[in-house]
């Protein structure tokens, strides 16, 4: 299997000051793995998927995602390579003017998929989520675990190559957490997708194998 | 109340830019038939040894349109009344030859000078006479009038196109969020920024058919009921259809240069 993600003496700085937060990591993540990482608070998990997805370039080394090294990658490129990714963030991100329908098609409309197909996504997606009738209303009606669930299909809409995953039940119930950890399985295991998901601590109720990566003294190391 | 302040912060300093391009359009035309006058009005005399047509003259300088021969046979009628007419000859054939000459635009008399110097360079001129003190005074005025018009404008502009700026970053603010969640999903610039475009170009065409409005009145009733003299003689010149056009495709232009100024200021939206 090839790797969808590969870090080789990968240093990550964060801040004006360009302070260290991962030094020389070297890991890699193939197709359809599902990998938590996790640390102690302000270890870098979340600069870490915030160099996944681009938002943060790495200072040395290479960090290469979907076969483009994100050191190097240009800004269409990384736009392109965005599409492919479904992200997860733990205050949801939704557009709160938005419909919560418009907000799951969002990765669609960039794609530039007509509205046709469009409605057609977004009810199979409600429906997977199990927020059918959810369409018409606005995110700031419903519950965090609904809004995480809206952020759950978004990020499936376009069945991405890998989905990262921040945090996604820091702020819900054990009920919605659940729900959310069977939503993030399932996409891994009937989509192929890779999951890479950061939090602090791993669910007990999870049935898949997985990889489990610990963050600490700036290095990423694999937990056996 | 708070969507129609958001919309008049940036309606406002527009409309004052676009005033200000109709204002120096209706300046420009009033002003042309003016500035015409003063061209048309000017002559210089050359003197010459012999004969010599305009394309000579050309030669010499691009700026002379004209070249009007001044008949010797009437300068020497005058100064030689009551001499014989072999004497009249004689001087009719020592007489030099006169030409008024007439220029292609309205220039500066630094321009004037240069032309004169370029004349007197040809050894067959003998003299070049330039009437600059009526021609200067008019000049500097007019020049005057025109430099303190265009400066009027330009600092409006630059305050108002400041201040549009402004208030599109305050629009950006409003739309963070949604721009922030685009610029994730991998969403282009264009797509990011539509928002600040879509709301920019109503106002544009907005800000245009008001300015419009206010030229067309000020046309077709105000003007001529103003009992002015200039009004009414301009009144076709104070606004054409084609200045809607003009100010429309400014305004695109000022919201375009605006929208990519704040959206380039800080690439991405910040989380």
């Amino acid at each position: 299997m090839s790797n969808v993600i590969h870090a080789s003496h990968l240093t990550l700085t964060y801040g004006n000051e360009g302070k260290e937060v991962i030094k020389d990591a070297n890991f890699s993540i193939k197709k359809g793995e599902f990998v938590f990482i996790t640390g102690p608070s302000g270890s870098g998990k979340s600069t870490l998927l915030k160099a996944l997805y681009g938002k943060l370039r790495p200072s040395e080394g290479n960090l290469v995602v979907g076969g483009l090294d994100l050191a190097h990658v240009s800004q269409r490129k990384l736009q392109e390579l965005r599409t492919h990714m479904g992200i997860i963030f733990q205050d949801y991100k939704l557009v709160n003017e938005w419909t919560v329908k418009k907000n799951v098609v969002l990765p669609l409309m960039i794609a530039g998929y007509d509205s046709e197909i469009q409605d057609t996504q977004a009810r199979r997606l409600l429906k997977h989520v199990k927020l059918p009738e959810y369409a018409d209303k606005y995110p700031l009606e419903l519950s965090g675990g609904e809004q995480q669930r809206v952020g759950v299909a978004r990020a499936l809409a376009k069945n991405p190559v890998v989905i990262l995953a921040d945090e996604p039940t820091g702020n819900l119930d054990d009920y919605s957490s659940n729900v959310i950890w069977d939503l993030m399985e399932n996409a891994c295991q009937q989509l192929d997708t890779t999951v890479l998901v950061v939090t602090h601590k791993i669910p007990t109720i999870f049935s898949l194998p997985y990889r489990h990566f610990i963050i600490e003294s700036k290095g990423v190391y694999e937990v056996h | 109340m708070k969507f129609i302040k958001n919309h008049l912060m940036f309606i406002l300093p527009l409309m004052a830019i676009l005033l200000g391009i109709e204002f120096y359009l209706v300046f420009e035309r009033t002003t042309d038939t003016y500035e015409k006058g003063l061209k048309e009005g000017y002559f210089m005399l050359a003197v010459t040894k012999k004969p010599m047509d305009l394309s000579a003259f050309q030669a010499l300088n691009e700026h002379i349109s004209t070249a009007e021969k001044i008949k010797r046979e009437s300068i020497v009628s005058e100064v030689a009344k009551g001499i014989s007419r072999s004497s009249s000859k004689e001087i009719l054939a020592a007489l030099p030859y006169f030409y008024n000459l007439g220029l292609d635009s309205y220039l500066h008399t630094s321009r004037l000078e240069q032309i004169k110097k370029d004349l007197e360079s040809d050894a067959n001129i003998k003299q070049i006479e330039t009437f600059g003190s009526s021609y200067q005074s008019n000049y500097r005025l007019f020049s005057f009038i025109k430099f303190v018009l265009k400066i009027f404008i330009v600092f409006m502009a630059v305050v108002s196109l400041f201040l549009i700026i402004k208030q599109m970053e305050i629009w950006k603010y409003a739309h963070k969020e949604r721009m922030q969640v685009m610029e994730i999903f991998g969403a282009p610039l264009m797509l990011r920024s539509g928002v600040l475009f879509k709301v920019a170009f109503v106002d544009a065409i907005f800000s245009t058919l008001l300015v419009s409005a206010i030229f067309f009145y000020t046309k077709f009733y105000w003007a001529a009921q103003s009992g002015i003299d200039i009004m009414v003689q301009n009144q076709e010149a104070l606004f054409k259809v084609s200045d809607i056009g003009i100010l429309l495709g400014s305004s695109i232009l000022i919201v375009i240069i605006a929208v990519y100024t704040v959206v380039f200021s800080s690439k991405g939206v910040q989380e």
